[in-house]
């Protein structure tokens, strides 16, 4: 049994009711962004239907182990639920900001006192404990998924973009990590991404 | 000249783009002023904004193409911990029978207040219609009461009077049963022809009456007082004045005098005289 959900376009200016069939949970963005806006279960659906898999992605790329990404991941969804107001649809794309949601708190995570007591006792061999021992260690390319498309760039590029998408570093903790001028960083982050252009095109 | 403008502008937005800026804002690694700078830029530019699209798409598929498949826990607990608009759909029984009677409460308490507030209006009509009620009955006994005290009052003088009276006729009782007292009969002159008086005298205590009762005198005027007199060995003496005023008893009592053989009464001018008028000689008798 097919169950419908109304959803009222706030922004449009006249009221426009559409009807969504929920069994598939998915939305386009407008409409999910307004499902979430007015707090619809669909949208909750959707949201972790279209976006679950992705972020957590981006949570696993700081926080190796699972079980502590995925709670990162549920505190992120949160997060993402009780703070949509905050999101601006004219300043970009909704999953643009749904990710810096959750790379700060997976970054916060990383640096909380609990989550380094747990590493420490998990596996002292991680080398991804923190931050700080990462700034002092030398950046290690095995982290990364071995299958993924930032294989496909160069490493000077892949580096760079992996270390600001998708683990919060600055271009300017970059540029002083892996000692090159601001200005590289910048040219070799665009040529990377222009580059993964070609892929999903 | 505009048209190097143009050039100038194409070249400017140009190495806006190729700066990199445009991947650090999607990025989320510029400061606030520069994200201003980037989103007004974007607005004013659709090179700049579509730019800014093709970025997002294309780390928006990096990351799809980087996706881990969460455990179902985090269904379950990322749904468990919000709440929806459209509640009712997922709202467990209990939950929704807990919702029910906090409502029923809140409108118990708004009924109970609802109710308290006419009770108290239905309250206060009522103790005013009493009031107005009472004040009236208040206002009639009052009325009556001094109905009553006037009529008391009135009945206290008659009392007041009939003792007066039976006082009089008391006393005037006991001169006339007095052996010691001597009735003198005092009969009208020509200046009033069938006037009478009876006087008591009793030599013994000195004491001279008028029977007021039994006195048959034309009525004074304003001006002029009847004087009565003794005559004590062919000498008028005074013994006081008195006025004839109608439905009078007992006694009046006139100065002493201890012997006299004949009493008279004059007409004299109000206050009396020292002599007495002869011609205005109403009554006279002999002891």
């Amino acid at each position: 049994m097919l169950k419908n959900t109304y959803l009222i376009f706030k922004n449009s200016d006249y009221l426009r009711p559409i009807v969504i069939n929920t069994k598939r949970k998915f939305l386009e963005e407008p409409d999910l962004i307004l499902a979430l806006q007015q707090r619809k279960k669909l949208g909750a659906d959707a949201l972790y239907e279209m976006y679950s898999g992705s972020l957590l992605g981006i949570v696993q790329r700081v926080i190796a182990d699972k079980e502590i990404a995925e709670d990162v991941l549920q505190e992120g969804l949160v997060k993402i639920w009780n703070s949509i107001q905050q999101y601006d649809p004219t300043k970009g794309r909704l999953f643009t900001w749904m990710v810096n949601v959750m790379r700060n708190l997976a970054i916060d995570k990383v640096r909380s006192k609990d989550y380094r007591n747990h590493s420490k006792n998990q596996d002292l061999e991680n080398h991804v404990n923190s931050i700080d021992e990462r700034r002092n260690s030398e950046y290690k390319p095995e982290h990364l998924g071995v299958k993924d498309l930032l294989q496909k760039l160069r490493p000077e590029q892949k580096v760079i973009v992996d270390m600001i998408y998708f683990q919060g570093f600055t271009h300017v903790e970059v540029s002083d990590e892996l000692a090159i001028p601001l200005g590289t960083v910048k040219t070799r982050l665009r040529m990377g991404i222009i580059e993964l252009r070609k892929y999903f095109k | 000249m505009s048209y190097v403008n143009i050039l100038n502008k194409l070249e400017n937005i140009k190495s806006y783009i190729e700066s990199g800026i445009l991947e650090l804002y999607v990025l989320g690694d510029l400061a606030a002023d520069e994200r201003s700078e980037v989103e007004a830029m974007s607005k004013l530019h659709p090179e700049v904004k579509a730019e800014l699209g093709q970025i997002e798409s294309v780390m928006q598929s990096l990351a799809d193409s980087l996706q881990v498949l969460p455990s179902e826990k985090v269904r379950t607990g990322f749904l468990n911990s919000i709440s929806f608009s459209d509640e009712e759909e997922i709202i467990a029984p209990v939950a929704k029978q807990q919702e029910a009677k906090v409502v029923a409460l809140t409108k118990n308490y708004t009924n109970f207040y609802k109710y308290a507030f006419a009770a108290s209006v239905a309250l206060l009509l009522v103790s005013l219609v009493a009031i107005i009620s009472l004040n009236n009955s208040l206002k009639n006994s009052k009325q009556q009461i001094a109905a009553l005290q006037s009529s008391n009052q009135s009945f206290a003088n008659k009392v007041n009077y009939l003792d007066q009276q039976v006082t009089k006729t008391t006393s005037a009782l006991d001169i006339y049963s007095n052996p010691d007292v001597k009735m003198v009969k005092l009969e009208g002159t020509a200046n009033a022809k069938g006037a009478k008086i009876m006087v008591a005298f009793n030599p013994k205590t000195n004491k001279v009456g008028l029977d007021m009762k039994s006195m048959d005198m034309p009525k004074n005027d304003a001006d002029h007082q009847y004087q009565l007199w003794a005559l004590v060995d062919g000498k008028p003496v005074d013994l006081g004045v008195f006025d004839i005023e109608g439905n009078q008893i007992g006694f009046k009592n006139m100065k002493e005098i201890s012997k006299a053989q004949t009493f008279a009464v004059t007409l004299e001018p109000r206050g009396g005289s020292i002599n007495p008028t002869m011609d205005k000689l109403m009554v006279m008798g002999n002891i």
